[in-house]
C-alpha cells in the first residue's frame, strides 16, 4: 500500500495498518462569508472530484461543510485533515487538484503566503491564526453545524450533563469563578447575573440568548450562531438550569437567516434527542426553546427593548431601575445574555472557572472574539486572550497597516464605541482599559484606519448612524444627535465656527448623564473621544477650512505630483467622474472642473502620486 | 414597608415601591414634568422631571417619574448638577418646539441656555415628542395615531399621514398634549382633527354638544349598550323622572 506522501501532523505518526483505514476528511468553509465567494460550488465540486477518484477504496475520505473560520477575504477555506493542511482561495476548477493531492503533494499555489513570502502549510502556522487562543470559536470551522453527532463527538452536552448533576449555587459559583464578564457590550459579570436572577422569587423565569448584533461590521455572534448553533444551545440551556427556567428564547437578526435556520434545526435536533424539551436527559426537568426574529432596528438588541420587542410590544427601551433579572419578559426574573457570552459557559463548566479565569486580566478574564476590520492587511474574526495589546492585534495577527502606510486610529466598541490614536497602541484591550481611555469593548468591533482617515468625518458617520438608530423616545438622546449631526455636517463642510467643540462637549455630557438607556448614554462617545485625542484635526476644519487627511470633499481638491506619476494610469478607471486624463509616457492629470474629490485616485495610487491640498474657494 | 427618605432635607414617609415623583409631590415639592399625566402610565422620556440622589460619596441623577423608591435615598431636587442638566434638556426642547409658551416659559424659569448656535425647528412647531397623545390613544383603545419613524426622523402621525379610519375624533389626545400641539377646529356642527371632519350630536333634550358621532357610538360599544343621546345633566333628570312616575305617587 502506498502511504501517503504528506508530512504528518504531530503526534499521529501513522503506521501503514492506520492508513489504510484512515479517515481523512476535506473541512469546506461554508460561513457567510465563503458562501459569499462561492464555497458552496467549492464543497460540491470535491465531492464530485473524490466520487470520481474512488479514492474511498484507498483512503476513506468525507466532506464537511463547517462555519466561517474567521478570514472570510481569504476564502473560500478548504481544510485537509488530520494532514492540517488549508488551502485559501480555492475555486472550484482547484477541486482535482486537492483530490489529488491527498495522494501526493499539498497543492503550493492554494497555500496562504505569508509576511516573508514563504508559503505555509498549516492552519497554525498562519499568522492570522497562531497567536489565537480559541474559548468561544473552539469548534468552529472544524465541526459540521448541521449535525449534532459531530458536536456531540467533541464533548458536547457533556457539561449541561455536568451541571445538571450540581447544584443550582455550586453551578453559579462555577461561573463567577471564571470571572466571566457579558459580552454583549456592558461586561456585566455573568455569574452575579445568574445570582441574582435566582434570587428572586417570580412566578415563573425565562432565559434569552441575545442574537441581535446591530454593529456595523461586527459578526462574532453569527459566525456563533451559524458554525456551532449546539453550542450556543448548550450554553443557554447551563444557564436555565441554574436559574430554573423552563422557557427561552433566542433572538436573532432578522438579516440572520442561515442563523436563524441552524438554530432552529439545532433545537429540534436536541428535542429528538432528548436532550433539551420535555425531559433535559432524563433529568425530569423541561426546557423549551423558540427563535425569535429581530424586530430589524439597532436599538432592539438593547436587553429592555429587546423585552419589549418580544412579548410583541414597540422595541423600545425602558427605565432600567428595576433590573431584567427581577422583572423581565412579561414581568417574570429573566437572565438575557450575548451570544458569544452563551459559548464560553460550556467550557467554563467543562474545564472549571479557574482555568478560564488563568487566561486574560484581573479585570476581565478569558478570552475575547475581535472582529479586525479596515485598512489592515488581514481582516477577520479573532479570538485572543483579554489583556492582548492593541500592537499585538493589529501588527502581529492584522499583520499592519493596508499599503504600509502609517497607523492613525483604532475605533473600537461599535457606533458608540471611540477611537484610540497611535499613542496608545499599547494599552491593553480590556474593559476597563479602553473604557478609562473613552473607548469601549463593544461587541468587539475594531476598524483600523490610517492616514487618509478624516477623525472628524468618522465621528459625524458614526453619529449620524446613531440618529438614525436612536428610537426617538427620549429628548437628550434624540435632540442631543441631531444638533451634534448637524454641528458636524457643518464642520465637515467648512461652515464651523468658533465655539462649537465647546458646544459639542456640553451636549455630549447633557446626553451622557440624562438619556435614558445606554444607547443614548454612549451615544456623545464618538465625537467625544476624536475630540480628546485629535482635536487638532477639529479645529484645522474650523479654523483654517482644511481637512487634513483629505477626505471631505468640500475641504478637499486633489492633483497628481507630475514628478511622481508614472503615467500607470491606475487612477484613470478609478475616478468615478471619469474626468482624468494623460497617455503613457506622460504624467496624467485631473481636470480643473468636475472633480468630486472621492479620493478614490489617491487610494489606487502605488506610488503616492496624487496629492490632496486644501481647497481654494472662489 | 414604610420607608423614611429625605427630600431637599425634609423627611419624607413612603411606601417601598413608590415613584419618588409622587412621593415629593404629596410631600409640597414642585418637581416639572412634561411626559407625565396622571391617568396615563408612566413614560420618563422627556427627562425634564430628574433629581440627584446622593448615598454617601455617591451621586445620581434620576429620573423622579419612574423612579422606584427601595430604600432610604437622600434627594435632592434642585441642585446644581440638575440645574445645568435640565437646562440643557429644556434648551434642546425648545429648539424642537419654538413656538410652544410652555416650554419657552419653563426655560425661562429654570435658566436654560440660549444656544442661538442651534438650528431650531420651523416657526410654528410646539410638538415635543412626549407621547402623551399615542398613550392616551391606544389605552382608549383605538390606537389611530402612532410614533412614526426612529430617531432624529421621529414624528406623531396617523398611519402613512392618511386621515385614520379608527380616529374617532374624540380629541383625547388634544387634551393630554402639554403644548396644545393638535390641532382641533370646532363648530356647533363639525370637529376637525388629524384631517378628519366628524359630525357632532348634541343632547336630545338641551341640545348641549355630547361628541362627536363617532365617539358616542364608539363609547356604547364599550360599555355595550346602545348609544347615549343624553348629556349627563339630562340623563340624570330622566332617571329622576322615571322615579317619579314610577314611585312618586
Ligand atoms: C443600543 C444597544 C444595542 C445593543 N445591542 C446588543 C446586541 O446586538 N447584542 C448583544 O448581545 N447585546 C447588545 N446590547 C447589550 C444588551 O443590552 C445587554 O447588555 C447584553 O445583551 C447582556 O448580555 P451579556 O451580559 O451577556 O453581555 C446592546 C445595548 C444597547 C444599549
Ligand atoms: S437613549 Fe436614545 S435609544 Fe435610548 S431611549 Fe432614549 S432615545 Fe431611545
Ligand atoms: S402632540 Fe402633544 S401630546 Fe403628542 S407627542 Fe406632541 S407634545 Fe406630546
Ligand atoms: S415627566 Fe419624567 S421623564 Fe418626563
Amino acid at each position: 500500500m502506498s502511504a501517503p506522501t504528506h508530512p504528518s501532523p504531530q503526534g499521529s505518526k501513522r503506521s501503514g495498518e492506520q492508513a489504510a483505514v484512515e479517515q481523512r476528511t476535506l473541512l469546506v468553509c461554508c460561513g457567510s462569508g465563503c458562501l459569499a465567494t462561492n464555497a458552496a460550488a467549492v464543497a460540491d465540486a470535491l465531492a464530485e472530484q473524490l466520487a470520481l477518484s474512488g479514492f474511498d477504496a484507498l483512503v476513506k475520505t468525507g466532506i464537511k461543510r463547517t462555519g466561517c473560520n474567521g478570514f472570510c477575504e481569504n476564502g473560500p477555506i478548504v481544510k485537509v485533515m488530520p494532514d492540517d493542511i488549508s488551502y485559501y482561495k480555492v475555486k472550484p476548477k482547484d477541486a482535482d487538484a486537492i483530490v489529488a493531492s491527498l495522494q501526493g503533494e499539498p497543492v503550493q499555489r492554494l497555500l496562504y503566503r505569508a509576511d516573508d513570502g514563504k508559503r505555509v502549510l498549516r492552519h497554525l502556522e498562519n499568522p492570522f491564526y497562531a497567536p489565537q487562543q480559541r474559548i468561544a470559536l473552539r469548534h468552529i470551522g472544524t465541526i459540521d453545524p448541521e449535525s449534532l453527532e459531530d458536536y456531540r463527538a467533541r464533548d458536547g452536552y457533556q457539561a449541561l450533563e455536568k451541571a445538571l448533576s450540581l447544584s443550582a449555587d455550586a453551578l453559579i459559583s462555577e461561573v463567577e469563578a471564571s470571572g466571566l464578564r457579558g459580552r454583549g457590550g456592558a461586561g456585566f459579570p455573568t455569574g452575579r447575573k445568574w445570582r441574582t436572577a435566582v434570587g428572586f422569587e417570580t412566578a415563573c423565569s425565562y432565559v434569552v440568548c441575545n442574537g441581535d448584533e446591530g454593529d456595523p461590521g461586527a459578526f462574532m455572534d453569527r459566525s456563533l450562531l451559524e458554525g456551532d448553533p449546539h453550542g450556543i444551545l448548550e450554553g443557554l440551556a447551563i444557564a436555565a438550569v441554574a436559574i430554573g427556567a423552563e422557557r427561552g428564547f433566542l433572538y436573532i437578526r432578522d438579516e440572520y437567516r442561515l442563523a436563524q435556520q441552524n438554530i432552529t434545526k439545532a433545537i429540534a435536533q436536541t428535542e429528538a434527542a432528548g436532550l433539551l424539551g420535555d425531559d433535559i436527559m432524563g433529568s425530569g426537568r423541561k426546557l423549551h426553546l423558540e427563535v425569535v426574529r429581530g424586530g430589524g432596528a439597532f436599538v432592539c438588541g438593547e436587553s429592555t427593548a429587546l423585552m419589549a420587542s418580544i412579548e410583541g410590544r414597540l422595541g423600545e427601551p425602558r427605565a432600567k431601575y428595576v433590573r431584567s433579572v427581577q422583572r423581565g419578559l412579561w414581568d417574570q426574573s429573566t437572565v438575557l445574555n450575548n451570544v458569544e457570552t452563551l459559548a464560553n459557559i460550556p467550557w467554563i463548566i467543562l474545564h472549571g472557572g479557574a482555568a478560564f479565569a488563568a487566561t486574560g486580566t484581573e479585570g476581565s478574564s478569558g478570552a475575547k472574539v475581535f472582529s479586525l476590520v479596515g485598512k489592515i492587511k488581514r481582516s477577520g474574526l479573532v479570538e485572543v486572550p483579554m489583556g492582548s495589546t492593541l500592537r499585538h492585534l493589529i501588527f502581529d495577527i492584522g499583520g499592519g497597516i493596508k499599503g504600509s502606510r502609517p497607523f492613525k486610529a483604532v475605533q473600537t466598541g461599535g457606533p458608540s464605541g471611540g477611537c484610540i490614536p497611535e499613542n496608545l497602541l499599547d494599552l491593553s484591550v480590556d474593559f476597563d482599559t479602553l473604557t478609562a481611555n473613552g473607548a469601549m469593548m463593544g461587541s468587539g468591533g475594531m476598524i483600523v484606519m490610517d492616514d487618509h482617515d478624516c477623525m472628524v468625518e468618522v465621528a459625524r458617520y458614526y453619529t449620524n448612524f446613531l440618529a438614525e438608530e436612536s428610537c426617538g423616545k427620549c429628548t437628550p438622546c434624540r435632540e442631543g444627535l441631531r444638533h451634534m449631526l448637524r454641528i458636524l455636517t457643518d464642520i465637515t463642510e467648512g461652515r464651523g465656527q468658533a465655539g462649537d467643540l465647546e458646544l459639542l462637549e456640553q451636549m455630549g455630557t447633557t446626553m451622557r448623564e440624562n438619556s435614558l438607556c445606554a444607547l443614548g448614554k454612549s451615544a456623545p462617545n464618538p465625537v467625544l473621544s476624536t475630540l480628546r485625542f485629535f482635536r487638532d484635526e477639529y479645529q484645522a476644519h474650523i479654523h483654517d477650512k482644511t481637512c487634513p487627511a483629505g477626505v471631505c470633499p468640500a475641504l478637499t481638491a486633489f492633483s497628481i505630483d507630475a514628478a511622481v506619476c508614472t503615467s500607470c494610469g491606475a487612477c484613470v478607471k478609478a475616478c468615478p467622474a471619469g474626468i482624468i486624463s494623460g497617455s503613457k509616457g506622460a504624467p496624467y492629470r485631473i481636470a480643473a472642473s468636475g472633480c468630486i474629490a472621492c479620493g478614490s485616485c489617491r487610494e489606487v495610487c502605488r506610488f503616492d502620486a496624487v496629492r490632496a491640498e486644501r481647497k481654494l474657494h472662489t | 414597608m414604610s420607608l423614611n427618605i429625605s427630600i431637599d432635607g425634609k423627611t419624607c414617609t413612603c411606601e417601598s415601591g413608590e415613584f419618588l415623583l409622587e412621593v415629593a409631590r404629596r410631600n409640597g415639592f414642585y418637581i416639572p414634568t412634561l411626559c407625565a399625566h396622571e391617568s396615563l402610565s408612566e413614560q420618563g422620556c422627556c427627562r425634564v422631571c430628574i433629581v440627584e440622589i446622593v448615598s454617601g460619596e455617591r451621586s445620581q441623577i434620576v429620573v423622579s417619574c419612574v423612579y422606584p423608591v427601595e430604600r432610604a435615598i437622600e434627594v435632592l431636587t434642585n441642585s446644581e448638577k440638575v440645574k445645568a442638566l435640565r437646562g440643557m434638556t429644556l434648551a434642546l426642547l425648545q429648539k424642537l418646539a419654538p413656538a410652544s409658551s410652555l416650554i419657552a416659559g419653563m426655560c425661562k424659569a429654570y435658566g436654560a441656555p440660549e444656544l442661538p448656535r442651534l438650528e431650531a425647528r420651523a416657526d410654528d412647531d410646539t410638538c415635543i415628542l412626549c407621547g402623551l397623545c399615542v398613550k392616551a390613544c391606544a389605552q382608549l383603545g383605538t390606537g389611530a395615531i402612532a410614533a412614526v419613524n426612529r430617531g432624529i426622523e421621529k414624528k406623531i402621525a396617523t398611519p402613512y399621514d392618511q386621515p385614520s379610519a379608527t380616529c374617532i375624533g374624540c380629541a383625547s389626545c388634544a387634551q393630554v398634549c402639554p403644548t396644545g400641539s393638535i390641532v382641533v377646529k370646532q363648530d356647533a356642527q363639525e370637529r376637525s382633527i388629524w384631517g378628519r371632519t366628524f359630525t357632532l350630536l348634541a343632547c336630545d333634550r338641551c341640545g348641549v354638544i355630547l361628541d362627536t358621532t363617532e365617539a358616542v357610538a364608539y363609547a356604547a360599544t364599550l360599555r355595550d349598550a346602545p348609544p347615549e343621546h343624553l348629556c349627563p345633566d339630562c340623563r340624570k333628570q330622566q332617571v329622576a323622572q322615571a322615579f317619579v312616575g314610577v314611585y312618586g305617587k
